[in-house]
């Protein structure tokens, strides 16, 4: 049998949905628990409805280079499989460098090659799992000392703790902002005009108080952003 | 029982069955279809990527989790997608909410954007699945490339946009450092992420230093 009739079998699709309604079904859980403990620590309903609206406009476009990701490694490692692995665990990124792993040490050189055999998508599917459940453990083994340690320093000086965070922040935001910085080119002009609509729509938000202004913000700058992308390359910059 | 210890306890539990339920896909092939890899070669590429990803898992963790709190955290390692959705995502639900990171609110707050956008995710990702022979021409038409290409530059630069302005003095020092690296080292995109544990701990250096030289009191 050839191994993409495994890759896509039932038995496949049946072990990724159950997987899927796992995640799903603790993802309400934990979002029973927090209007739970919400309600306990006196925040407003309304504060916790407008973080739904909020994260619920957030996640609509950075999950579409998921979809993409999905149209890449599906012909390869069956839709099943990915179709779990992209929408649990992981990132789009990591799944295409842990699956080209698995190819590569098996002796070939790229996912869909014709020498893609069913060992390899075995080989591909260990390393993948396997090379993804170290921030699991950790969180399992270690959060809750690490935690406690934090909350330590919350207690001691809560000015220094809100400062940290936003330090931690922005030494993230800096990596993702310095390559196209130093790179200049398209990158660096999709940045600029998605930090420009950012600014103008935060300004008008505040301006006119409509707290919906500030829950598209972000998408709209980022669709912004991409459309300027498209637009300089059509017609030659970038 | 207290809610700190009822967190854990949940959240070890969920994690430790999503951890199980990882393993069935791979455990079914070899096991059901009797497809082993050869061994050794299996274990070259677990090598590999756990040189890759242990220092990064390790990295995300001291990095995140403060973010975020606990029940978030449990949750976002389940999910996935960190970097380029959950942990933004739960940043601007905080600052929306106006609670204090890491504060009791701020980790209501946060838990609520993981599984509200994990849940999104999931069902785009579904549609995606669905359509996939229909969308395909549309996603991979050649014009939009470009768009794909630049999300994270589009997404990174509207946080910039709004976080730089209201706190600009955190900004500067790892931003002038960061580009000095990447104009200095040519790093390969892709490995961009091992930078974010040095970065983090300059950022949080620098922020040490401006606040105990009372440079910070307003923010």
């Amino acid at each position: 049998m050839d191994y993409i009739n495994i890759a896509n079998s039932k038995i496949l699709y049946l072990l990724a949905a159950m997987v899927i309604v796992f995640i799903m079904f603790q993802s309400v859980i934990f979002l029973r628990m927090a209007f739970k403990r919400g309600k306990e620590i006196g925040l407003s309903r309304e504060k916790m409805i407008e973080a739904v609206r909020t994260s619920a406009v957030f996640a609509i476009v950075p999950s579409i280079p998921i979809v993409i990701s999905l149209i890449a490694i599906a012909p390869v490692l069956g839709i099943p499989f990915s179709w779990m692995r992209l929408s649990v665990i992981g990132s789009q990124s990591y799944e295409l460098i842990a699956a080209g792993i698995g190819a590569k040490v098996m002796g070939v050189e790229n996912l869909g090659d014709p020498n893609y055999t069913g060992e390899v998508f075995a080989n591909s599917m260990w390393i993948m799992t396997i090379g993804i459940i170290w921030g699991l453990l950790l969180c399992i083994f270690a959060l809750k000392r690490y935690q406690n340690k934090m909350k330590k320093v919350a207690k001691k000086d809560s000015k220094w703790a809100e400062i940290l965070v936003n330090a931690l922040f922005f030494g993230m935001l800096s990596v993702f902002l310095g390559q196209p910085i130093a790179k200049g080119g398209l990158g660096l002009v999709v940045m600029l005009c998605s930090a420009a609509v950012m600014l103008l729509l935060t300004f008008i938000g505040n301006k006119t108080k409509q707290n919906w202004i500030n829950d598209f913000a972000l998408s709209v700058s980022m669709i912004s952003g991409m459309a300027f992308a498209v637009l300089f390359t059509s017609i030659g910059i970038g | 029982m207290a809610y700190e210890d009822r967190v854990h306890r949940l959240g070890r539990l969920t994690a430790g069955i999503a951890f199980a339920m990882l393993f069935l896909p791979p455990t079914l092939v070899s096991l059901y279809f009797g497809i082993f890899p050869p061994v050794n070669k299996l274990l070259i590429g677990i090598g590999t990527v756990c040189v890759i990803y242990i220092p990064i898992a390790v990295a995300e963790f001291l990095t995140y989790t403060p973010m975020l709190g606990s029940s978030a955290s449990y949750l976002v390692f389940v999910t996935g997608n960190l970097t380029n959705l959950k942990i933004p995502c739960a940043l601007t639900c905080i600052e929306n909410a106006k609670v204090k990171p890491q504060s009791d609110e701020a980790e209501v707050i946060a838990t609520i954007a993981v599984a509200i956008s994990s849940i999104v995710t999931t069902i785009i990702v579904f549609i995606g699945m669905i359509l996939l022979v229909p969308l395909q021409p549309l996603l991979e038409a050649e014009v939009l490339q470009p768009a794909f290409m630049q999300i994270l530059p589009a997404l990174f630069g509207a946080l910039a946009g709004y976080w730089i302005l209201k706190q600009w003095k955190l900004a500067v020092v790892p931003i002038i450092i960061v580009v000095l690296i990447f104009v200095i080292f040519p790093i390969p995109s892709g490995t961009e992420g091992a930078l974010i544990p040095v970065m983090g701990l300059l950022s949080v250096l620098s922020a040490k230093v401006m606040y105990k030289k009372g440079f910070l009191k307003e923010v």
